[in-house]
């Protein structure tokens, strides 16, 4: 299935696959691979790939690229589809056609949905399915997806062994013809591509010369390219804009196609998008409504996940103790109940959060704001040369960096994808509040002190991960990711009414890959982790939790690291904690009980803030000083203190370069403001 | 161009590959663009459909103001 964005190309995959569905991705590049089954008149099984959203063959993304390297049956993943099902819009539908232009040229079989034709009606637009039909010469199914209209129809047509091919012929530019044939001999002959397939691809190189290329799929021969490169220098040096002329001579035949198709019924005034955009992009109200909508959906993020988180965490101690019970003790049990439940269980915990703004996410899509609110965003976003779509990410990021890191998907741009990637951790998450809870409360114990001041330096630290974020997308975009802002162009779709079976649906796909993310690697990285504080054992076997860890090859890092982290006031307990919160920054709560030997309770610190008041450096010097508290948190804001966010940005760049970056920038900056600040602070006395 | 008037898009300026997708969507020239609102992110109304621009894809889209619609004549910016 093709189309252009928006024209409900996934809602009729939909429709047609039901649950029957796997979601992954392409080998080698960052775009979703969407898979579903469907079912024939007869009951025979058809496959049916929902390729990414595209306008045109002539690839500006990875997502486009994917696409037409699959119709061309350039990849090795996966193999050239029998059938092509071209979604359109009938309310845009010329536009539309411009896609399923460049597809006629393969010669494959087309199938042609006809969707939206109730928008269509409500824009007076009348279009004729059995006239397109009959000038295209391939099936038109008038469908609406979002009511079922025309998927019988369409199974119908899918059921058909043999299809028409298009009868539609269009004629190449005179003077383009040579190139084209040239092309063509040889895609033929250094390529092996069949010819009907070898003079589309020779019209596309034409008008594209192939410059957006993705991995895992099979490049130019060389021969090719030199003929490609020979052409693009003469029609430089002619100063004639062919691939202009060939764009034009497409649209000029679809605008003959459609003569006697579309109907203008009668004259629209401003629609009811129009209309709800007068307000929803107004300089001002626009403004009132997208703060007013941010904040409710950052509150329920907070609020309305709180009973379920503390469910879930009640649940998976419950479930720990259970276990706990009924093993025999031992290393078998420990590692169960310490390494993988209460690994795994510490970062399921984040589910509702996840869901939530997922369902937020998905509202916001399928009734069209999300366009609005980046559209409105634009502005501000690209003084650090951003993009308006980077903002509910990273707005997402302070609940948790992973569903903010997921829903970068809907970045069409690469490079500013990749941006927003990098700097979303930066945001403060919510598994930073308990180690920043923690220092607040050791650096100011007196209940004299004012809730204000703990509130203050509590904004202070978020204040801080955001200036992070934004200054480092700033640097990445002037260093990494050089030239200047891109040209943005972006559809506004209209609106609609929230379809709440797609949002839910939605919401659910993004919540198991998170649990399948936390079912594999994260468990993984839990028993690696779990090992680390376990052994080698103490040799004696009655030694408490305290003198294990100190002996372990935790421990023993800890004691590697402290040369590292004595610059910045810390010494190697605090580096046991800096190690084992890499499973989820707030274990370091947890890890300094075990250190301390302080049996940690959730809602209540004074015993742990009293013994980590009462901890001294070998020489008498207290090790928890107010600065040192202080550089603490500034370290947890920038450092990449977790093992979930590095494999989930490993998932979505597809690669370990990027996450190892991320670590390496993040880690390194925590570090340098740490010494300047620890260092500041003790000069000055302190 | 100012909110509400109507204009004739006479020539597309600036990076080519910027340019092919601009053609591709039906926004090349010849086309006709209603601008709706905006500064430095603009609406437009290209052939029914609401199209957002930043400020340097605006810029490189050069349109002719539709006299009988618009207050004043000659090339301008789609800005
Ligand atoms: N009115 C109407 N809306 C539709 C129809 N098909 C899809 N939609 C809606 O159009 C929007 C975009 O659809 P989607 O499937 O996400 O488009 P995609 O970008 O092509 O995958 C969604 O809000 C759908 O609910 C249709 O036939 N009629």
């Amino acid at each position: 299935m093709v189309g252009n964005p928006n024209c409900g190309k996934t809602t009729l995959f939909n429709a047609l696959t039901g649950l029957r569905q796997k979601v992954g991705n392409y080998p080698g590049v960052t775009v979703e691979k969407k898979i579903g089954i469907t079912y024939s008149q007869h009951g025979r099984p058809i496959q049916v790939i929902d390729l990414p959203g595209a306008y045109s063959l002539a690839a500006r993304s990875p997502d486009e690229a994917v696409l037409r390297d699959v119709l061309l049956g350039r990849r090795e993943d996966t193999p050239q589809p029998d059938r092509i099902i071209c979604v359109v819009d009938a309310a845009n539908l010329e536009r539309n056609l411009y896609l399923v232009h460049q597809i006629l040229d393969l010669g494959r079989p087309v199938i042609v949905a006809l969707n939206m034709m109730d928008m269509a009606a409500d824009a007076g637009v009348k279009v004729d399915a059995a006239e397109l039909e009959n000038e295209l010469g391939v099936p038109v199914i008038a469908c609406e997806a979002v009511n079922g209209r025309g998927l019988v129809e369409l199974r119908l047509a899918l059921s058909r062994l043999e299809l028409p091919l298009a009868r539609h012929r269009w004629d190449v530019p005179g003077p383009i013809a040579p190139a084209v044939a040239e092309l063509q001999a040889s895609l033929r002959d250094h390529d092996g591509r069949p010819p009907l397939i070898a003079r589309a691809e020779a019209l596309l190189l034409l008008t594209d010369f192939d410059t957006v290329r993705v991995g895992g799929s099979r490049p130019l021969s060389a021969r090719t390219h030199e003929i490609l490169q020979q052409w693009r220098q003469r029609w430089a040096g002619e100063g004639t804009d062919w691939s202009a002329a060939l764009i034009r001579s497409r649209y000029d035949a679809i605008d003959r196609l459609c003569r006697n198709v579309i109907r203008r019924t009668r004259d629209t005034g401003p629609s009811r998008s129009d209309r709800i955009d007068a307000v929803l992009v107004h300089s001002v109200w626009g403004w009132l409504v997208f703060g007013a909508i941010m904040a409710v959906l950052f509150f329920s993020i907070f609020t309305l996940a709180e009973h379920p988180m503390n469910w879930i965490d009640g649940h998976v101690a419950g479930f720990g103790a259970w276990v706990k019970q009924s093993l025999p003790s031992g290393d078998l049990r420990d590692l169960v109940t310490d390494g993988i439940i209460a690994g795994v269980g510490g970062i399921v915990i984040f589910l509702p959060q996840i869901l939530i703004l997922f369902f937020f996410v998905g509202l916001l899509e399928s009734t069209g704001y999300m366009a609005r609110a980046a559209f409105l965003m634009d502005r501000p976003m690209s003084k650090v040369g951003l993009n308006g779509r980077s903002f509910i990410p990273l707005l997402g990021s302070y609940a948790c960096a992973i569903p903010g890191i997921m829903a970068t998907r809907t970045i069409e741009n690469a490079k500013d994808r990749l941006i927003t990637i990098l700097v979303a951790p930066l945001m403060s998450c919510s598994a930073r509040l308990p180690v920043y809870l923690l220092m607040i409360a050791t650096l100011l114990p007196s209940d004299a002190v004012p809730a204000g001041t703990k509130a203050g330096i509590m904004l202070l630290m978020y204040a801080l991960g955001t200036l992070g974020a934004f200054g480092f997308a700033w640097l990445f975009k002037r260093t990494l990711f050089k030239g200047g802002v891109p040209h943005m162009i972006m559809e506004l779709p209209p609106y609609q009414p929230p379809r709440f079976k797609e949002i839910l649906r939605h919401m659910f796909e993004r919540g198991w890959l998170f649990l399948k993310n936390a079912g594999t690697i994260i468990l993984a990285i839990s028993i690696v982790l779990w090992c680390l504080t376990t052994y080698p054992k103490h040799p004696n076997p009655e030694a408490t939790a305290t003198e294990q860890i100190a002996q372990s090859f935790a421990g023993h890092a800890g004691h590697a690291l402290e040369p590292v982290i004595k610059p910045l006031g810390f010494d190697w307990r605090i580096g046991i904690g800096l190690i084992t919160s890499f499973a989820a920054r707030e274990v370091f709560v947890s890890s300094m009980g075990v250190i301390f030997g302080v049996e940690a309770e959730d809602d209540d610190t004074q015993p742990l803030r009293d013994a980590l008041r009462s901890a001294h450096w070998p020489g008498g010097a207290p090790l928890f000083t107010p600065l040192v508290c202080l550089t603490l948190m500034v370290f947890y804001v920038f450092a990449m203190q977790c093992m979930s966010t590095v494999a989930v940005v490993k998932r979505e760049t597809n690669s370990w370069r990027w996450p190892l970056f991320q670590i390496a920038y993040m880690t390194g900056t925590a570090w340098l403001v740490c010494l300047i600040l620890y260092q500041t602070g003790r000069a000055l006395g302190y | 161009m100012p909110a509400g008037s109507v204009g004739r898009v006479c020539e597309l300026t600036g990076d080519e590959s910027f340019c092919q997708r601009v053609r591709e969507m039906g926004f090349g020239e010849a086309a006709l663009v209603t601008k709706i609102s905006g500064t430095t992110t603009s609406l437009c109304l290209v052939n029914g459909t609401r199209i957002a621009l930043n400020h340097p894809a605006a810029m490189s889209i050069l349109v002719e103001q539709i006299p009988a619609l618009g207050r004043v004549d000659g090339p301008a910016s789609a800005r």
